[in-house]
């Protein structure tokens, strides 16, 4: 499916857009860290250490009132001094109410938002696809009962039917083991570089939050890939095939779909963004199975944003970075492979 | 006399847009015989095309084939449906439209294959072209290799296989056989270097090896009836002339029957041993090439052919048909003739629906019909609806 000229647009693509080059760095450097978080992480994201709560990053100082009281000649003495925390090492990018790294729970955080992201718009594009497929190419009622399903789908704002549906169905959550761990090399080079060791054993995967933000999100597949098949269906190659006695699952599966990929590629791409910001906003309301959320960690460093911003700002930069990053290769794909705006893809 | 391998009788289509009902064809009624090359010839916006789709039963919503019957012989076929088709089945020949829809699927490839227009779009842009080929030839392969009965269940591309070769690249449903003959098939239509070219993919081609391609990929089920739907019009004229060198070639060998449409008398002339006149989706004219071109009944017919340049004889000015096509509306077309408006020789007994008759000179055992009332009488200048001494409107 793909082809030399394809991929000889993409590298042209790549070499004149220097956005495109942030835009892959950004979306491999967020899948190196998804990938090998336990090896990146600085501690396990979930053990609690109150005595080092609300740590400042490095570089910065947090000033906090402290009272004291003594018994003085008598009588009660209570002072108020202006005390300075200090950051930590251990925690470049300080903790967090409860003593947790926050950079180690950026990290791990990743791998939600990734997992999500993916497996969302995995879902969403192969529910929109079918039906936008099966919707174009037959047009007449089927294409006017489903397009009218995927209307009143879409006229729910997309937040509040994601969480009616978590309602509906609770937030069931999977935990998947962590590969590195069950192989048993992760204790091993983390004591050698010389970090904590007992990183979590498993990793919480939202089941719910993946199934709702990919029924919460099919629509747009299913649009675009009607109206590329609506296009695509009157094309003489289809014509050409059924004078040859194709069938409609041949005609829709070999010469449809490989001629809508691009759009729905394109598409994909920028979804996987939206569904990575649908996530955090669910996690952020509560309503995701899993606390190693960017969005649950923006909502529990919410109330200390006068005091510790950190807490919220580090979760909430890295949704930045991946939402911004994830587009910029959405763009590529789309200058890329769209054969509208460079020449060289016409026939 | 060659037999026919196909009889249409009464086909009817129509259109039902949101202007109303489009009468495109309008119960045309022709055979074509073994061996044959059919020509069916008119204006834009005639009917031939939707003629064609109609034949291998692809109109499209909205339209649809109101009637008729196409009679296509295949004794095999008529023995298989004899019991359970009954009205579908005359002797050898097998009506097409009433087989159920698996039937008359496998029957496209085999019995009857299409050219297009436009060699450009004919081909799917995201696979090589020689595997396009192969795919046909591996359909058709398969279908062969079982009786006619199973054919439906054995051969069917449903989700599952679609699913499993979409997986599994190394399930694939082109064998290696299949390729080889559509390699073949290449060099046979004459393209150079055909190994090498099937794996190109159609971009690659330039529009006359596209038109070949075309040919090769009809040619996969060994049709015996192939219908090529104005296949020169989109090609340059020099283009034009090598594919239908190579579409007479082909016919020849192959022993089959060719339909072809185009507006091009000239190609009719050149291709075709019998030929239908089609004017706003009736057959008004045909008959054997020379009875239609010699000895023309039909005013339309007459005008089509005035309308060309002699060379021999340049006349200052060609004689054009007057006016436009009619709207093939059905609420506009009323019951008379429907070239009566255009008609030089209109009179007032073309105000009523004309019936098919043979043509007066006809002798006996020719096939010549008309749809005009100059076939059975004179014309006469004191019935004239469109009185030639009526001063013309327009005279700069």
């Amino acid at each position: 499916m793909i082809s030399p000229r394809t991929i000889r647009n993409l590298r042209k693509e790549l070499r004149s857009s220097l956005l495109a080059k942030v835009g892959i760095v950004l979306v491999l450097a967020m899948i190196m860290v998804a990938a090998f978080a336990p090896f990146i992480a600085l501690h396990d994201p979930t053990e609690q250490d109150l005595d080092e709560n609300n740590l400042p990053p490095l570089g910065f100082s947090r000033a906090t009132e402290e009272t004291t009281s003594e018994m003085q000649n008598g009588s009660l003495v209570i002072k108020n001094e202006t005390v300075l925390v200090n950051a930590s090492a251990s925690h470049p990018l300080g903790t967090n109410s409860l003593g947790q790294d926050v950079y180690s729970r950026a990290v791990y955080g990743a791998r939600t938002s990734m997992m999500v992201g993916v497996l969302g718009t995995l879902l969403a594009a192969i529910l929109g696809v079918s039906v936008g497929l099966v919707a174009g190419f037959y047009r007449g009622r089927v294409d006017d009962g489903l397009m009218r399903f995927a209307d009143v789908s879409l006229a729910f704002p997309s937040l509040v039917l994601a969480i009616a549906l978590i309602g509906l169905w609770g937030r069931a959550a999977v935990d998947i083991p962590d590969p590195f761990v069950v192989l048993g090399v992760v204790e091993p080079v983390r004591s050698a570089l010389g970090l904590p060791t007992g990183m979590p054993d498993s990793f919480v995967l939202p089941g719910t939050v993946i199934v709702v933000v990919g029924l919460v999100n099919w629509v747009w597949f299913a649009r675009i890939a009607r109206g590329e098949a609506l296009s695509i269906r009157e094309e003489e190659y289809v014509k050409a095939a059924r004078a040859l006695g194709a069938s409609d699952v041949r005609i829709i599966g070999r010469h449809v779909l490989p001629n809508a990929t691009t759009p729905i590629l394109v598409l994909a791409t920028i979804q996987v963004a939206a569904i990575i910001l649908l996530e955090s906003s669910l996690s952020f309301l509560g309503f995701s199975g899993t606390t190693l959320s960017w969005g649950f960690d923006i909502s529990q460093g919410r109330a200390y944003l006068s005091t510790s911003w950190w807490i919220a700002t580090v979760p909430g930069l890295a949704i930045v970075f991946a939402v911004i990053g994830v587009n910029l290769v959405g763009d590529w794909l789309r200058d890329a492979l769209d054969p509208g705006i460079e020449g060289e893809g016409g026939v | 006399m060659a037999e026919e391998i196909l009889r249409v009788r009464n086909l009817t289509t129509r259109f039902f847009t949101e202007e109303g009902q489009v009468n495109a064809v309008e119960s045309v009624d022709f055979d074509v015989r073994d061996g044959e090359v059919f020509g069916i010839v008119g204006e834009s916006g005639s009917g031939k095309s939707v003629t064609a789709l109609s034949l291998i039963d692809l109109v499209e919503t909205p339209g649809r084939i109101t009637e008729g019957e196409v009679w296509y012989r295949d004794a095999e076929l008529a023995d298989e449906h004899r019991d359970s088709y009954p009205d579908a089945v005359d002797g050898d020949f097998v009506d097409v439209r009433q087989l159920p829809e698996t039937t008359r699927r496998w029957l496209r490839g085999p019995a009857f294959a299409t050219i297009f227009q436009d060699p450009m779009s004919s081909l799917n842009p995201t696979l090589p072209v020689g595997e396009q080929i192969a795919e046909a030839v591996e359909v058709q392969r398969r279908a062969r290799a079982n009786p006619r009965r199973t054919r439906s269940r054995t051969q069917g591309y449903g989700m599952g296989r679609f699913i499993a070769d979409s997986l599994l690249p190394s399930r694939n449903y082109v064998s290696e056989e299949s390729h080889e003959r559509a390699v073949a098939l290449l060099d046979r239509v004459g393209i150079p270097d055909p190994e090498q070219r099937a794996e190109e993919y159609p971009h690659e081609f330039s529009g006359g090896m596209l038109q070949r391609a075309m040919v090769a990929q009809a040619l996969a089920g060994e049709p015996d009836v192939l219908i090529a739907d104005e296949p020169t019009t989109a090609l340059d004229v020099t283009i034009q002339a090598q594919i239908l060198n190579l579409l007479t070639e082909l016919q020849e060998e192959e022993d089959m029957s060719v339909v072809l449409i185009t507006h091009n008398l000239g190609v009719i002339a050149r291709m075709c041993q019998r030929v239908g006149v089609m004017y706003a989706g009736e057959i008004v004219e045909r008959g054997s090439l020379e009875d239609v071109f010699e000895n023309p009944v039909h005013p339309y017919t007459e005008g089509l052919l005035g309308s060309i340049p002699d060379l021999e004889d340049p006349a200052p000015r060609l004689s054009p048909i007057e006016g436009n096509v009619p709207s093939l509306l059905d609420a506009e077309m009323g019951e008379k003739c429907y070239f009566a408006d255009r008609c030089p020789k209109a009179m007032e007994s073309c105000l009523h629906r004309i019936e098919e008759r043979d043509a007066p000179s006809t002798r006996a055992g020719v096939d010549h019909k008309v749809r005009c009332v100059l076939a059975d009488r004179e014309y006469d200048e004191s019935e004239a609806l469109n009185p030639a001494e009526a001063p013309e409107v327009t005279d700069d």
